[in-house]
């Protein structure tokens, strides 16, 4: 960390326009050698496409970017690379049909020749084992847990003897015990000289880690770098979140930037509707393995009107199976669903709705909305459906109505014929809201509704999962995001394998829930299969 | 038993190259319906490229230097233009078969049969009863192996697998997908001159519009029925050439009996049954459905 | 609105650059460009008696196309169209033949039914595939095409074999004069009333029906539609076969009008062009008949071009080709010429 050595990294003036939205505005930054970087904001706060242009994927509108003093050119990873930069992305980028070793060879540098199959698993295999990772080099990227493809992605940057190495919000689909191991492996990295930049959006993982921290807020770069040691949670919370929620309880501002620990207030409203049938019960559930997620063995959720049920758990054990089975997208091979009372297991997924399911889908762009449609569209389509198909509608009368609705969610739009794709992801998100939650709404599965959304618009989520639920609505809320399901829920579940693995009731303790989701007492490790 | 073979042999091999050219677009991402179109640009360009040079070698690059521009027109109509890369090819195909069908009449005033003086080059005597088998039946092993080389065990094939599958994978290792397609189009339109120009040139030397008769879109099943794979496509293209080879001589052995049509829809009932089958295990990979490219 | 206007402008945009490539592709191979063109504008509009020529190929196209459109918006690709028309020819040849006798008013409408009905079928199967093994609707669809018309074949060789045919055509026995809904120019009010029905009634579904709404977002994101409740076979395997009996019913107009007959091999280009004015008018009913009727007029041209102008046929064929080389493009090359928003 001499000052006369060159910075690592070091962006001048950068800025990245698309069209009439600004991404980047004027950053400077510069990343000494041989530390940890953390680089925080909120989502939209430009961080990711920040990454991006240090290594070289986006071209910025204006602005340059040096390593180790040399200027480079931008926009092209190939030079990038060469000069010792790579990025491992968010939502991860290996063809999951191919093998590990081929995983490791795409990526390699150089025109590379003709291989055996065995010659390649005998090259890649040193690598790996240097990085301490062991794994079946024949199994395709597609059948490897989370954990172990994120590995294989940063093996596959450190190909090229990195000098930079950006990970892109690496913990967001990670454990408890999976983000240790990761700052372990960050660690051991600075140890052989390596410059580390994380993007995290959570204060407590930002502490836990960063030697110093850089803070982004609306495109532009509002304090940093500074020493870790020279700022502290409440500066950083002030600095991420600008004015952009006032008068917000200490809770959910903690929940907000993740700088929460456990939470002893969680005002329930349950006990107004603790009389009535309970919303949704499932009995010994499971379902027939298919190719879309972690089949569910025997599961007995049972929720009640007026509560909200936060379910825990890494991505990929059966989350989002039993989202489906709930939604009939998913074939059950044992159990039952009832629904306010009635036994919905053998009704359509429409028939359910009537009664008064509602969805707020995993993927907003794909389960939740048709980009490429209309607002009134999209809005519409949950009405329609309960109808018969060839009733005539009126399309100006619908947008009347629909105008109606957007402008109580106080969605920004121009027209309700704009693209559904032209809002930003806030104002989507509200659209869904808008459409699923009803006077007639009585279990609302909310799965992973905050994801990708500013601090703005995640307040503004929570605030209406809260009203409906004080209205008397059932709310099975599904994040990876801990300091969310500890906020708002009312009682935790955790998943895992399929299986429900642990329940828990306020206050929450992260290391108990952390454990129960990666298997009670079992130590896991990076070298897992 | 050595007629059988050859027969095979002449009839297989025109439709493997076209085939390999599908796979290596398939393995890109792009699903090429314009190989009819090329097919028939091929053989045409051939023919008329040794009547007018007199040297096969150099109507052979005519052929493949037409292939190649056309191949270039659809990769900027997909790639720059972002149309639907099937009606595209289907596009593509039909300025193929009137383009070739249109400089015949040009030339000789009707659509009539274009013969050519001499053919391609054969074995010779040397090789006896296979002697009058062309070289690009004998060179056509040695290109599905120097391809089943390059697209599954070398760096380049992964990053062409990568830039069908996963795009966005691909620019983050600094691969350009948009190059990547540039040149499986462009290796495709060598390979489909070359089975256009076997066609038309492996026993009688002749033109005539339409010639190609749906070879290209039988070329384009049998890439998906080998699933994108250079050695498995080529087997379901020699499957798809003996089916037609058997429904020709069925309908000589047959004669009257069964209507004539229906043994040629022989190898088309194959595809179809192919085609279902490779989709039950899987098939079609790395195109999206209606071959859309696939985004970032 | 102003969308609507930009899509066709589009459209617009992309024909010009097609008939620039045939210009080339014409110079290329030996024919005046110029003359080659004004030739086909003379023959679709100019010349006497060309504007009804120019209908009576539009209007068969406009019911097919329309179908098509109606199931391209649902998410549904029904390349399948051609094949679909055979169907339904054929399918109304042996209704004619096993009603021959009967009153006209009653054998008529049965003649369309049994029509609509075979193109229906014929893209049932495709688009059940579709549904059960998620293979792609494409491959089967063309491969129906061809299979439909070696059936076209097989049953005017056979079954339905015009006894009095010369050897030069193989086509079927001629229908009873009275059941033919046209002469042999092939406009007449019944086919035009025919097909102002049909625009009409789609026109309604596609736009002032639920279905309507629910198919068109179906298209654009099937899996949005599934996680509402739609059963995908509602929307999308309903277009196809709406699809398919159209083209069944253009199919049978051909026969019961200026046809009479079904011919082997008889307009094999119908499906393929239906799915062009479909795409060109950016599916959109209206759009469908404007560009119909400009299709109508490349098909009369197509016959006039060899007997009038001595230029060959092919020169439509190509023509054709260039446009749906051009004609799904979808960069925004109005934002080259500074106009509309610019949209994601």
């Amino acid at each position: 960390m001499s000052i006369h050595s060159p910075p690592a990294l070091a962006c001048r003036d950068v800025t990245v326009r698309y069209g009439d939205v600004t991404a980047l505005s004027d950053v400077s930054v510069a990343f000494e050698p041989g530390l940890i970087h953390a680089v925080v904001g909120q989502n939209g706060a430009g961080k990711t496409t920040f990454a991006r242009v240090a290594s070289g994927l986006v071209q910025p509108t204006n602005g340059a970017v040096e390593i180790a003093g040399q200027v480079i050119r931008t926009g092209h990873v190939r030079e990038s690379r060469a000069a010792g930069v790579e990025l491992v992305h968010q939502s991860f980028a290996l063809p999951p049909s191919f093998t590990v070793a081929e995983a490791m060879e795409f990526g390699a540098p150089g025109r590379g020749g003709l291989y055996s199959r065995k010659g390649l698993a005998e090259k890649w295999r040193a690598h790996l084992a240097g990085l301490d990772i062991q794994v079946d080099f024949s199994k395709r990227i597609r059948d490897l847990p989370v954990e172990t493809q994120q590995s294989i992605e940063i093996a596959r940057a450190l190909i090229t003897d990195a000098k930079v190495l950006i990970l892109d919000e690496p913990t967001a689909v990670l454990s408890p015990a999976g983000i240790e191991m990761l700052f372990a492996r960050v660690r051991r990295l600075k140890q052989r000289g390596v410059t580390v930049i994380l993007i995290l959006h959570k204060i407590r993982e930002v502490l836990g880690i960063a030697d110093t921290i850089t803070v982004l807020r609306g495109g532009r770069r509002v304090e940093g770098p500074v020493s870790a040691a020279d700022i502290s949670a409440d500066r950083l919370a002030t600095l991420i979140v600008g004015d952009a929620v006032k008068g917000q309880n200490p809770g959910d501002r903690d929940a907000l930037v993740g700088n929460g620990g456990t939470h002893a207030d969680v005002p329930s409203g349950h006990q107004r509707y603790a009389s009535l049938a309970p919303a949704l019960v499932l009995s010994a559930v499971s379902t027939v393995p298919d190719s879309e997620g972690a089949p569910l063995d025997k599961v007995s959720p049972s929720i009640r009107p007026g509560e909200i049920v936060g379910i825990a758990g890494v991505e990929g054990n059966g989350q989002k199976t039993l989202v489906r089975a709930i939604a009939d997208l998913a074939g059950l091979s044992a159990g039952t669903i009832a629904l306010g009372g009635e036994d919905i297991t053998r009704k359509s997924l429409a028939a359910r709705r009537a009664a008064g399911l509602r969805i707020i889908p995993f993927e907003r762009n794909i389960e939740g909305l048709s980009l490429t449609s209309s607002l009134w569209e999209n809005w519409s389509a949950r009405e329609l459906l309960q109808g018969p198909l060839l009733r005539l509608v009126n399309p100006a009368r619908i947008r009347a109505l629909c105008d109606g609705s957007l402008k109580r969610w106080g969605v920004h739009y121009h027209t309700s014929a704009q693209r559904a794709g032209s809002l930003s992801g806030g104002n989507a998100q509200k659209v869904i809201l808008a459409r699923e939650i009803d006077a007639d709404a009585k279990l609302i599965i909310a799965a992973q509704p905050t994801r990708g959304l500013d601090i703005g618009a995640t307040a503004f989520v929570w605030e209406s999962l809260r009203a409906a639920r004080d209205k008397g609505a059932a709310i099975l809320l599904i994040s990876s995001d801990l300091d969310e399901l500890f906020d708002i829920s009312d009682r935790v579940v955790v998943m895992l394998s399929g299986r429900v693995a642990g329940a828990f009731a306020a206050p929450y303790d992260i290391q108990s829930v952390g454990a129960a989701m990666t298997g009670a007492g079992a130590a896991a490790t990076g070298a897992q299969r | 038993m050595n007629d059988v073979i050859i027969a095979i042999l002449r009839s297989g091999t025109p439709l493997v190259y076209v085939t390999l050219a599908g796979v290596i677009a398939q393995r890109a991402g792009v699903w090429n319906l314009g190989l009819e179109g090329l097919m028939n640009i091929g053989a045409c360009a051939t023919i008329l490229g040794i009547m007018l040079t007199q040297s096969y070698a150099a109507a052979i690059l005519i052929a493949i230097a037409m292939c190649v521009i056309a191949s270039v027109l659809l990769w900027f109509v997909i790639e720059k233009l972002k149309a639907n890369p099937i009606i595209a090819g289907l596009g593509l195909t039909g300025l193929g078969i009137g383009g070739t069908a249109l400089a015949v009449e040009s030339i000789f005033g009707s659509q009539a049969t274009v013969t050519a003086p001499f053919g391609a080059p054969k074995l010779g005597a040397a090789f006896g009863a296979y002697g009058v088998l062309s070289i690009f039946v004998a060179a056509m092993p040695f290109v599905v192996f120097a391809l089943w080389l390059l697209l599954k065990r070398s760096r380049f094939g992964l990053q062409l697998s990568a830039s069908g599958e996963h795009p966005f994978a691909a620019r983050g290792v600094g691969i350009q997908p948009v190059r990547m397609r540039l040149i499986a189009l462009s290796i495709g339109g060598i390979l489909c001159a070359i089975g256009g120009a076997e066609l038309a040139t492996r026993s009688l030397q002749f033109f005539s519009p339409g010639k190609t008769s749906r070879r290209g879109f039988m070329a384009f099943a049998a890439g998906l029925f080998g699933g994108a794979h250079p050695i498995r496509a080529t087997a379901a293209a020699f499957f798809f050439a003996i089916a037609g080879a058997l429904g020709i001589r069925a309908q000589l052995m047959f004669g009257d009996k069964v209507p004539h049509d229906l043994l040629q829809a022989l190898p088309y009932l194959a595809t179809v049954f192919g085609v279902w089958l490779s989709g039950k295990l899987g098939g079609a990979k790395t195109a999206g459905s209606f071959g859309e490219l696939k985004d970032q | 609105m102003r969308d609507r206007a930009i899509a066709i402008l589009r459209s617009l945009i992309f024909v010009a650059f097609s008939l620039i490539l045939c210009a080339v592709v014409f110079q290329f191979a030996g024919y005046n460009a110029p003359q080659m063109l004004t030739a086909v504008v003379d023959g679709a509009f100019l010349r006497p008696g060309a504007v009804e020529q120019s209908l009576r190929w539009a209007l068969p196209l406009f019911i097919t196309a329309v179908g098509v459109g109606i199931s391209f918006r649902a998410g549904f690709f029904n390349i399948g169209a051609q094949g679909q028309f055979y169907v339904g020819a054929i399918a109304a040849a042996f209704a004619a033949e096993a009603l021959r006798g009967g009153p006209a008013f009653i054998v008529i409408p049965l003649i369309f039914l049994a029509g609509m009905t075979g193109g229906a079928l014929w893209a049932l199967w495709p688009g059940l595939l579709k549904l059960r093994s998620g293979t792609d609707e494409v491959i089967p669809a063309l491969r129906g095409n061809f299979l439909a018309g070696l059936l076209l074949v097989y049953v005017t060789s056979g079954p339905l074999k015009d006894p009095s045919g010369s050897g030069q055509q193989v086509s079927s026995r001629p229908l009873d004069a009275a059941y033919r809904i046209s002469n042999s120019l092939g406009l007449s009010p019944t086919i035009i009333g025919i097909a102002i029905v049909v625009g009409i009634l789609m026109w309604v579904l596609v736009n002032r029906t639920s279905f309507g709404v629910l198919a068109s977002l179906a298209g654009r994101n099937g899996t949005m539609v599934r996680w509402q409740g739609a059963k995908l076979w509602q929307l999308g395997l309903s277009s196809f076969v709406i699809s398919g009996a159209l083209a069944g019913l253009a199919g049978t107009i051909e026969f019961m009008g200026p046809n009479g007959r079904i011919a082997s091999g008889f307009l094999p280009t119908h499906g393929f062009t239906a799915i062009l004015i479909a795409l060109v008018a950016n599916l959109s009913v209206v759009g469908t008949a404007a560009v119909a009727i400009f299709f109508g007029g490349l098909a009369s041209a197509a016959l006039y071009l060899p007997i009038m102008a001595g230029l060959p046929a092919a020169a439509i064929d190509i023509i054709n080709a260039a446009i749906a080389l051009f004609i799904t493009a979808r960069t925004h090359v109005e934002k080259f010429l500074r106009l509309g928003r610019r949209s994601s």
